[in-house]
């Protein structure tokens, strides 16, 4: 090793001595004479000299050598005669003397700056860190001392700069690991928030330091000082959102090219964000990587977990669909099950889910056997969902069974799954089997522990379908004491509907005003962020309450409370189907015919899919002569074909067939009809899902 | 030691305290008084705690507590952990007693309404002592994951509901039952830490507010439908004290998330991306896995209110500044059965939170670590 000395430019000599005899002498422990041969061979003062004996010591490894050297040294006392450069600038002085001041200064103090760093770096290595700490510290008050404005561009010894970024990196890391995460965490701080003209690889690191602390430490930093929060700009509030920031910083300094790619900074983000639940946020961060870092494939995908995640199926699917393409990565599991389950929410969509179930299905094997109870559902989902849409009734049931063997199939691949559960009891029951149904919705609740609203929901819904109105009440009842009073909304209403079934029409009316205060007590005193978890989907609204009652006062030819409600209800949405098919009835009922056609054809014109209404508007056609029985035909057929169950439409189109002397087809109808009032439930079965 | 306001009606812990070894009389259901408003039940507040209680009294709490813990475990408490300055921390930290307790709350009919030790941790919580509660929070992974996973099997388990429910009702009073929310920061502001450009006059634009925990209601009883909120609020309070944590419990912590989870993931051990039937570890964990196949015993519903907190904490454990292998491995583990879980429920948030884990898990074993702070080693050493 050679240790050379450069002199100022004035002095134009330079220096070079050979380390062997010095090293020599240290490891003979002389560390007096090796310093005082330094001292003449390099014309160095006794800090200069220990200083770099430290540094050779500290580089041969030597770390308990070089902490014994540099113990030696009174370095405070050498911070101390350290002086501030900022102030001592006399303005219209010539630039030339105040450089080499400067020069001058700073070499002092790059050397015992350097000294201190390398006490602590050898502190650390013997594990003292919190003595190595206090010294990166004194380096800190020094160089802020010695800068009071902060480390300037120019005019810095590129030597003393590298040692501020090494201790300033170093400061809380040395925090960190002696367990001290407060004193870590107001370190990170200092190091982000000072100027110490650091270089972006190194801020970066210290950034993404900061941000893993905050993430991951499970210590809470607090807001920062008020010192550095700046009027107008964003304070990060909490350890999440510092977090957030800092990993959003990072990763426009990427795309920015200041620095390199670091593939955990995404994950990290992806972890945070999540966690919020705002994936959406994700998905800008994942648009906004440059092209060549993630393959488009892997992109397209992540990209669609974030949409998905954040409700925007839509744009998923479309991902799902070029990631998914025969060219790109057709058999990719994930997008695979993710693409199918999108599709078997929407039965426009099921047609395709089933396609890519049943790749999913294909390719569960190896590793990925254990998918295929995943892929064996969502084959079964979709096909129960595209039979809701299927234009003739064999290709109908044919779907529909097929998607319960694939459900049962899945089942006893996938036992412990409790959506599985639920979701076949739900196929059963739409497909009115209604014990399979009582017992998968039993079941149901043991698994889960009775802990998911819709559990109930369904038990309550088989037994009313199964007339059997008590037992339903009774387990709505146990449902009620198991909800808190904001989820207890539809469970009301179910309650209220058992009532009416019940002919217990004073008590309906009673849970409807219940019902109708809890619903107005939530809207007073929920704001938009207090909405209760369990029924963010299903929210009971007051339109719901009031068409209810109205349509129960009407059923009761208690026409002025049921006009009252009406009222109520068109006051909430003006123009709905719903109102207006009350509405209908009430002039049906009371011999307005004319009336009552037209309100149920409004209602048609607001909802051309709203059956109810269909059949009413038959219902009236099929009294008045055999010129109007095609029409009044051909729409219960149309009600029949969205709604296969509904028995009121196959009553009506019997009496069809009956006036028009299909005694035969009449008798189907009148037996379908009766076949499923047997088996109705109160309210659909597909509303729980 | 003095029972507080916060009183269980029908089942009164203090006064079956008192008379120890008295069974039997206990209603399986612990019903805290619904009257009762949380902001009396509990002095939660930790500062308030440390500052009104003098460490003469809380090292007396302590001692009470381990008199009366001395009581229930089958063997005694080692005399040095009462002679300790600070009993409630060697309490905290002793492993002989962690392990007695942890086997104790594994026994079949543990959580029931009469269960000595549940009503020693109920007690011991409500000391609002906060070195005793820590006690009390170091055992919650346990509570936590034998209960959700025999919640589903009927046996009595009011023990751990009275338990669950003072934690639920601590971290309500703590917060005054308010949300906890996040502003996802935007880079077109100017942050403390970075500058735009454009000067936005419109820095009034709404940020993203993201809910990290919604708004917390009182409980006095565990509603089914509320179970995994309340598990889930204990789990953030767990969160909030984790770092003074001993690395057992939160092993503990990720056995239970294996079990929950009830899916294998061994699969994963290469991380996240796997090709289609390509990964050479996860064939030998295929071949492995086939052998004990069947029904999951444990397997919980994971709504996201507890699927969240329990995250949270297996982010810390994995990438934590407590750096310990074994932690490290067991939530290696957690995070892939979790993972897997994700996938089979096709959950998309909990797949992007698992799968960024793993990841991350991969990339920690990969890299090489350079130490940037070391100065650069030269033969030549300029002056």
């Amino acid at each position: 090793m050679t240790v050379t000395q450069r002199l100022d430019k004035s002095a134009q000599m330079a220096v070079c001595m050979k380390t062997n005899e010095l090293e020599a002498k240290l490891d003979e422990g002389n560390i007096q004479e090796a310093e005082s041969s330094l001292r003449e061979g390099l014309s160095l003062n006794f800090e200069e000299a220990r200083a770099l004996l430290g540094r050779l010591e500290y580089q041969r490894g030597n770390v308990e050598g070089a902490l014994r050297v540099f113990d030696g040294i009174d370095l405070q006392a050498a911070i101390q005669r350290l002086q501030p450069l900022g102030e001592k600038q006399p303005p219209k002085k010539g630039r030339a003397r105040t450089e080499s001041q400067h020069a001058i200064s700073q070499h002092a103090a790059s050397l015992v700056l350097e000294a201190i760093y390398l006490k602590a770096k050898s502190l650390q290595k013997l594990g003292r860190l919190t003595d190595a700490a206090h010294e990166c510290k004194s380096v800190l008050d020094a160089v802020e001392k010695i800068f009071c404005d902060g480390i300037p561009d120019v005019l810095v010894d590129s030597k003393l700069q590298e040692t501020v970024s090494h201790v300033v990196e170093v400061f809380p890391e040395l925090w960190k690991q002696a367990g001290c995460y407060h004193e870590a965490m107001s370190a990170y701080r200092r190091a982000l928030l000072s100027q110490w003209n650091l270089d972006n690889d190194c801020c970066a690191r210290i950034q993404k330091g900061f941000a893993v602390f905050l993430l991951y430490s499970g210590v809470e930093a607090g807001p920062p000082s008020l010192a550095v929060q700046i009027d107008g700009s964003y304070v990060p509030k909490n350890n999440l959102e510092e977090a957030i920031l800092l990993l959003m910083i990072l990763m426009r300094k990427f795309y920015l090219g200041k620095i390199k790619w670091d593939p955990s900074v995404i994950e990290h983000l992806t972890f945070a964000l999540s966690l919020c639940s705002q994936t959406s946020v994700l998905a800008k961060q994942l648009e906004e990587v440059m092209p060549g870092v993630f393959h488009r494939v892997d992109r397209w995908k992540n990209l669609a977990l974030c949409y998905s995640g954040a409700g925007q199926n839509k744009i998923a699917l479309n991902l799902l669909r070029k990631s998914l393409h025969k060219h790109e990565k057709p058999d990719d599991l994930v997008s695979l099950l993710l693409a199918a389950k999108i599709c078997s929410e929407d039965a426009l969509l099921a047609a395709e889910g089933v396609e890519y179930a049943q790749r999913a299905i294909t390719n569960a094997q190896g590793v990925n056997e254990h998918f295929k109870g995943v892929g064996l559902r969502m084959l079964g989902l979709c096909m129960g969902k595209k039979a809701k849409v299927s234009s003739s009734d064999f290709e109908r049931s044919r779907l529909q069974s097929d998607s319960l063997k694939l459900l049962d199939e899945a089942i006893s691949l996938e036992c412990g799954n409790s959506d599985l559960i639920f979701e076949l009891g739900v196929q059963y029951a739409e497909h009115r089997n209604l014990n399979a149904a009582l017992q998968y919705a039993k079941q149901f609740i043991d698994a889960t522990g009775g802990s998911i609203l819709r559990g109930w929901r369904l038990l309550a819904l088989v037994l009313s379908a199964q007339q059997r109105f008590s037992e339903a009440e009774v387990v709505t009842d146990a449902a009620l004491d198991e909800t808190a009073k904001w989820e207890q909304g539809p469970l009301l209403r179910m309650k209220a509907k058992l009532k009416i079934s019940q002919s217990l029409h004073m008590e309906a009316i009673e849970t409807y005003r219940y019902l109708l205060a809890l619903v107005q007590a939530q809207r007073k005193s929920f704001g938009p962020l207090r909405s209760p978890p369990q029924v963010e989907d299903d929210k009971i609204n007051e339109f719901q309450v009031w068409h209810g009652l109205a349509t129960l006062y009407s059923s009761l030819s208690h026409w002025n409370d049921a006009e009252i409600c009406l009222e109520k209800a068109r006051a909430l949405i003006a123009y709905s189907a719903e109102t207006l098919h009350t509405e209908g009835v009430m002039c049906q009922a009371r011999g307005q015919i004319q009336e009552a056609l037209s309100a149920y054809i409004n209602a048609l014109l607001l909802e051309p899919r709203y059956v109810p209404c269909k059949i009413l508007i038959g219902a009236v056609l099929s009294k008045m002569g055999p010129s109007a029985l095609p029409v009044a035909r051909s729409l219960l057929s149309d009600a029949l074909r969205i709604e296969p169950t509904n028995r009121m439409a196959w009553y009506y189109l019997g009496l069809i067939h009956r006036d028009d002397g299909r005694i035969a087809d009449a008798a189907d109808c009148f037996q379908a009809a009766s076949m499923l009032e047997e088996s109705d439930p109160i309210e659909t079965f597909s509303s729980i899902l | 030691m003095s029972r507080h306001q916060g009183s269980i009606t029908s089942v009164d812990w203090s006064m079956v305290k008192s008379s120890l070894g008295l069974t039997g009389q206990v209603t399986s259901d612990a019903t805290l008084d619904e009257t009762t408003k949380p902001e009396t039940t509990v002095n939660s507040d930790p500062s308030t705690a440390t500052h009104d209680t003098p460490v003469l009294d809380s090292s007396t709490k302590a001692q009470t507590a381990i008199q009366a813990l001395s009581l229930i475990l089958p063997a005694s408490v080692p005399p040095p952990i009462s002679s300790h300055d600070n009993p409630a921390f060697s309490l905290l930290h002793d492993p002989e007693i962690a392990s007695q307790i942890s086997s104790l709350l594994r026994q079949p009919n543990s959580g029931a309404g009469d269960n000595h030790l549940c009503r020693w941790l109920y007690d011991t919580f409500q000391s609002s002592d906060s070195g005793l509660q820590l006690v009390v929070l170091k055992f919650l992974p346990i509570i936590a994951g034998i209960y959700l996973s025999r919640v589903t099997q009927r046996k009595p388990l009011a023990g751990f509901e009275a338990v669950l429910l003072a934690l639920y009702a601590h971290e309500t009073t703590s917060r005054n039952g308010q949300s906890v929310t996040v502003s996802i920061p935007d880079l077109s502001h100017s942050s403390i830490y970075h500058e735009t450009k454009l000067n936005t006059k419109n820095s009034a634009t709404e940020l993203n507010l993201a809910v990290i925990s919604a708004s917390l209601e009182p409980h006095g009883t565990v509603r089914s439908t509320r179970r995994a909120r309340i598990v889930g609020v204990a789990l953030e309070l767990y969160y909030s004290k984790i770092s003074q944590m001993p690395a057992v419990s939160k092993i503990d912590f990720c056995e239970f998330c294996v079990v929950w989870a009830g899916q294998d993931g061994d699969m994963y051990k290469d991380g996240p991306d796997i090709e289609n039937g390509r990964s050479e570890a996860s064939k030998v964990a295929n071949g492995e896995a086939a052998e004990e196949k069947g029904p999951k015993e444990g397997r919980i519903p994971l709504p996201w209110e507890l699927l969240q907190p329990v995250l949270r904490i297996l982010g810390h454990c994995l990438m934590g500044p407590t750096k310990s292998k074994e932690l490290h491995e067991a939530a290696c583990a957690a995070c892939r059965s979790l993972y897997a879980r994700a996938l089979h429920d096709v959950n998309t948030k909990a797949i992007l939170a698992t799968g960024s884990l793993l990841r991350l898990c991969k990339i920690g074993l990969e890299s090489d670590h350079v130490d940037h702070t070391e100065i650069i080693m030269t033969n030549i050493i300029n002056l």
